[in-house]
């Protein structure tokens, strides 16, 4: 039988965030907590396979407590396990170590055949976690996949659509095989009732730093982290609702071009 | 080992055999200023194949060394072979950062012999800076959205791994060193360890279909246009910013254009880098489907209409004059 | 009819002078989307003159001019309506509310907000709810403004547990035609006070008087909000399950009706299959998307296991529960892209917005399939199948516009005879205009059209207010 693990992430719907006209800071107030929409797309596609050829699905997540929403909604379409990594020890981590945390608690619960992840996130949107987590499986890396077409058990290979740049390559992959995936083909389902009522008290496996076996400590959170956030700070504003007033027409577009070109718009 | 004792930066050099994929002659040029101020050797990494005129365009941005790298499993690009060639080759020389071009295929693997290596990987950046207290660069990258920029270092490890966005950088070249250092390295690669397998590649259509919202520039026509004998124009100009055009209501009800080129409310939703207006007076239902735009130029002849209220710059004057002139400009920047 | 006069240049000035220059458009200076609604197909008439008011005092100095000048005066909001309601037939002049869109005051002891009636219903809906308060008409058109809201009496899918926009209106300003200011109604809940002329004033389409201040009701805002999609493999089970949803005592804020029609021009048109057309191996011809309010989880939960359950015992294939807050958002955007995505399909199309009893509503929507199939039209529908509001949509992109009108006119005068006989009501929120005058004295009977028009010459005797719409 197929195991699957599916890898999820809650994160703030950043549409909705808005930014402090006055500090530069985020306004996080009433912005609701979402799945990550390409996980969505990631659970998508496992529910697909396990609807043609059978199969298992865990989903796991590293997040705080409430985080155990998102897997709720994979196992509303049909996850069988859940796996929530909470702990303060792994706040602040990179990819690197959170890469290295859940690929060390779902190894606790197996080894899986294919490994699904959104191609990035929301907030972070850096696309690192899918192939550092394929490291931390040994397991085949397709990115960018827009459609996995068919799974052969037997043989031990996937094949799937990978979108670049210039066109789509159609590759065979062998299992154990990790898959980010585009939203392209995979619109995520809307669970039905039984789905949705079996989550809502269904269990969800709570993991921490010292339940997750064999964890080295200095391998998670921030000291784990290979990369800091020393600052952030607000994109430059635009002078918004300037009407140009060079002179002349002539000045005005050659003004405009001069932005544009600042911009690198042109 | 401390950090400082890494030295030099790397530029991987994605190529096709044939051509160098422009990104990475961007990073060249912008690494370059950078090892400038540290100090640091600029290294261009490439699988050996590349024509000579590709080869000049890479000594032109000044490197210090080329790498030439040998052997077996780099024909085509795979996640097995060039995972293992960067994590060899890093292991063996150890530099101080190694760029990739953020590619579908280098965001593909630079994290993963990040990982392999357990250094620090960044993703995306659109600036690099060196910072002299530290010793780090500085990679900043958009984030939330591109709400906020945010500053991420690899304040410990090395190499520093960073992707880049392309089109981030221009390739200016500085000329090419009277000295280039040429190394060779032979890393091969068991082709069976190469875990995926190429079936087919389809290139992209161009089916001509026109999908807005998905546009990173858009020309939008308003009531102001006299009439579809001055479509040309404005679609040389679209043409000439690399984008699309669009348009109001009233334009797609006089049957210029057709629906799903019509922007508001009740057509389509944009949001490209640059939608430049003319003569779009600004009514709520098409703003309401474009005020999302990353920088708005509106042009229109009534120095009270609406849309300059959403515009982030306007030129009061005759759509049919502006668009002349921006086309002119634009031709004589090429 | 009186017969109007012309804005002469003499007139323009007077009125110039009340707004200013910049607010003032004469000739050929009128903007041209001032000439039509969203429904160009009415066809276009420019005005003589628009002036963008800021006061109800300037109104009140407009109305008298146009009163004593016998100029007619169309009142406009954002235009969004869908009968030619804001469009000039008649020419004169234009008076533009899109200005005055201040948001007042709020009373939060007695749950009211007093604005203008150029605000935005989207812009309305957002402040009520930062002030933690939920204002329950929602039209389709957030950009339309709350004056036209009450001048159509607009409705929305909450209508089902909240009513539409006449219940929340308390209180209103409005200019006459001659241009006497009066203040009409109460902050108050009840009012035993003769004849409700704050009632009259809502859905008269700008035919009685100018409304330039309004007084509305709010309610305490439900914290939180499930949907549930009911999916069926025919239409007849589908619709005839909408009245047992009704008197479950589930109390839905909204039950919209979608056919795979409606359904497959979305998904073409977002690129989304949202709704599925497929599932478990059956068609689905019709589903009901049911969205409940309420203050805590598993309350909520119950009634969507009821739903379900009640949904299971009348046929449906499946109920699907959004409960995320992404599949909320692209759910409704769906919902909402269903008008969208027919006026992409087709080049001509005309709309009704008819009422029927619930029970009624399955037999109806088939009679009107088959109406558009016989006269060659494509016929779309969706609706608010809890109040029995139905909107279809005849659309045709072969035929020419005099072919079109010929085939559209047969089918409306059809489609609304039967909605007559079964009981209906001609138009649930859109309202009358002057592209459904014919119609409106067919529905309502010589007499009260009769009133209508009795009570009409006493707000206005010059017949100066939007005419040629409603009912002059």
């Amino acid at each position: 039988m197929l195991k699957i693990l599916v890898c999820v992430k809650q994160v703030p719907d950043v549409n909705l965030v808005k930014i402090d006209p006055v500090t530069g800071s985020l306004i996080r107030d009433g912005v609701p907590a979402i799945m990550n929409p390409l996980d969505g797309s990631a659970l998508e596609a496992a529910v697909r396979i396990k609807e043609t050829y059978g199969g298992e699905i865990t989903a796991i997540t590293m997040g705080p407590d409430n985080a155990a929403a998102v897997l709720r909604e994979c196992i509303s379409v049909g996850a069988s396990q859940a796996i929530l990594c909470s702990d303060y020890a792994f706040k602040d981590a990179d990819t690197l170590s959170t890469s290295y945390v859940i690929g060390k608690a779902a190894k606790m619960f197996g080894e899986y055949d294919l490994i699904i992840c959104g191609k990035e996130t929301l907030d972070g949107a850096t696309g690192q976690m899918g192939s550092q987590l394929a490291e931390r499986f040994g397991a085949t890396m397709v990115s960018s996949t827009s459609l996995i077409m068919e799974v052969n058990e037997e043989m031990g290979t996937v094949i799937a659509e990978r979108e670049l740049e210039g066109g789509v390559e159609v590759l065979e992959a062998q299992m154990p095989a990790l898959f980010t995936v585009e939203k392209t083909n995979y619109q995520p389902r809307i669970p039905n009732f039984k789905g949705w009522k079996f989550a809502r008290t269904a269990p969800i496996t709570k993991l921490t730093a010292d339940t997750i076996e064999g964890l080295d400590r200095n391998k998670i959170g921030a000291p784990g982290s290979g990369t800091i956030v020393p600052r952030t700070y607000p994109p430059e504003k635009a002078e918004g609702g300037m009407i140009l007033d060079e002179g002349s027409v002539e000045k005005n577009v050659a003004k405009v071009m001069e932005i544009l070109a600042d911009k690198g718009l042109v | 080992m401390t950090k400082f004792d890494y030295k030099n930066m790397w530029v991987y050099i994605e190529h096709d055999g044939t051509t160098i994929s422009t990104v990475s002659l961007e990073l060249l040029c912008e690494a370059r200023k950078l090892c400038d101020v540290t100090g640091d050797k600029l290294v261009a990494v490439a699988v050996d194949g590349l024509p000579e005129a590709e080869l000049a365009k890479i000594r032109a941005t000044g490197i210090d060394q080329m790498m030439v790298v040998h052997g077996t499993g780099y024909e085509r690009y795979n996640n097995d072979a060039y995972t293992n060639l960067f994590t060899v080759l890093c292991q063996k020389y150890n530099p101080s950062a190694v760029f990739v071009g953020g590619t579908t295929n280098g965001r593909d693997f630079a994290p993963r012999f990040a990982a392999r290596l357990n250094t620090g990987c960044t993703s995306d950046a659109i600036e690099v800076v060196y910072n002299p207290e530290s010793g780090d660069i500085e990679f900043i990258e958009p984030a939330v959205g591109g709400k906020m920029m945010a500053v991420i270092t690899v304040p410990v490890l090395r190499p520093q791994v960073g992707t880049i966005r392309p089109g981030t950088f221009k390739y200016e070249p500085v000329g090419e060193k009277a000295e280039i250092e040429v190394i060779h390295e032979t890393v091969d690669f068991d082709p069976a360890l190469i875990r995926t397998k190429l079936l087919k590649f389809i290139p992209e259509e161009d089916d001509g279909a026109v999908n807005l919202a998905a546009e990173e520039v858009v020309v939008c026509l308003g009531n102001g246009l006299s009439g579809s004998d001055k479509l040309g124009k404005y679609q040389e100009l679209a043409d000439l910013l690399g984008g699309k055009l669009g348009c109001t209501r009233p334009v797609f009800d006089r049957g210029i254009l057709p629906f799903k080129q019509m922007i508001g409310q009740s057509g389509v939703v944009v949001k490209p880098k640059l939608l430049v207006s003319f003569g779009v007076s600004g009514a709520i239902n098409h703003t309401a489907g474009m005020k999302d735009a990353g920088t708005i130029i509106a042009v229109n002849s009534d120095p009270d209409a609406a849309i300059f209220g959403v515009a982030d710059y306007g030129i009061v004057g005759d759509m049919d004059t502006v668009c002349d002139m921006m086309i002119e400009a634009l031709k004589a920047r090429q | 009819m009186a017969k109007f006069n012309p804005v002469t240049p003499e007139i323009a000035e007077q009125l110039k002078a009340i707004v200013g220059e910049k607010r003032f458009q004469y000739g050929a200076n009128v903007k041209e989307e001032y000439s039509h609604d969203e429904m160009p197909i009415y066809g276009k008439f420019p005005p003589e003159a628009v002036v963008e008011v800021e006061t109800t005092e300037e109104v009140s100095k407009i109305m008298k001019i146009c009163n004593d000048n016998l100029i007619p005066v169309t009142v406009r909001g954002s235009g969004t309506s869908l009968t030619g309601a804001s469009v000039p037939i008649h020419g004169g002049l234009v008076l533009s509310t899109a200005r005055m869109n201040k948001i007042l005051s709020y009373d939060m002891n007695n749950m009211a907000v007093t604005l203008q009636p150029g605000v935005l219903l989207q812009d309305l809906a957002a402040d009520v709810e930062k002030h933690g308060f939920y204002y329950p008409p929602d039209p389709g058109s957030k950009t339309s403004t709350v004056g036209g809201n009450i001048a159509t009496n607009a409705g929305g899918m909450r209508a089902v547990k909240y009513g539409s926009t006449r219940d929340y209106v308390l209180q209103l300003t409005v200019v006459l035609a001659d241009g006497r200011v009066m203040e009409i109604g109460k902050t108050v809940t009840k009012s035993s006070t003769g004849y409700s002329l704050t009632h009259l004033m809502v859905s008269s389409e700008g035919t009685l008087g100018v409304i330039t201040q309004m007084t509305l009701k709010m309610v305490p805002k439900p914290s939180k909000n499930i949907s549930a999609l009911l999916i069926f493999e025919n239409l007849e089970d589908c619709v005839a399950t909408v009245p047992k949803i009704r008197i479950a005592n589930l109390d839905p804020q909204s039950i919209e009706f979608m056919d795979a029609d409606i359904v497959r021009s979305s998904t073409v048109f977002t690129g989304k299959q949202l709704f599925p057309e497929k599932y478990s191996g059956k068609n689905v011809d019709a589903s009901i998307l049911v969205t409940l309010v309420g203050e805590d989880d598993d309350e909520l939960a119950n009634r969507v296991e009821k739903l379900a359950n009640l949904a299971e015992a009348h046929g449906a294939i499946d109920t699907l529960v959004v409960d995320t807050p992404t599949l909320k958002t692209e759910v409704w955007a769906a919902r909402s892209a269903f008008l969208t995505s027919i006026e992409g399909d087709a080049k001509l199309m005309d709309e009704l917005d008819v009422v029927v009893p619930v029970d009624k509503f399955a037999p109806y929507v088939l009679f009107v399939r088959k109406q558009g199939e016989e006269l060659g039209l494509t016929v779309r529908n969706f609706g608010h199948a809890g109040d029995g509001n139905l909107h279809i949509y005849t659309c045709s992109n072969d035929k020419t516009l005099d072919e079109f009108w010929a085939a559209n006119n047969e089918l409306m005068d059809r489609c609304y005879e039967e909605c007559k006989r079964i009981g209906g009501s001609m138009s649930g929120e859109h309202g009358v205009g002057h592209g459904k005058v014919k119609y409106l004295k067919e529905s309502v009977g010589d007499i009260a059209f009769g009133l209508m028009q009795g009570i009409k010459a006493v707000f206005d005797p010059n017949g100066i207010l939007n005419p040629g719409k409603v009912c002059s």
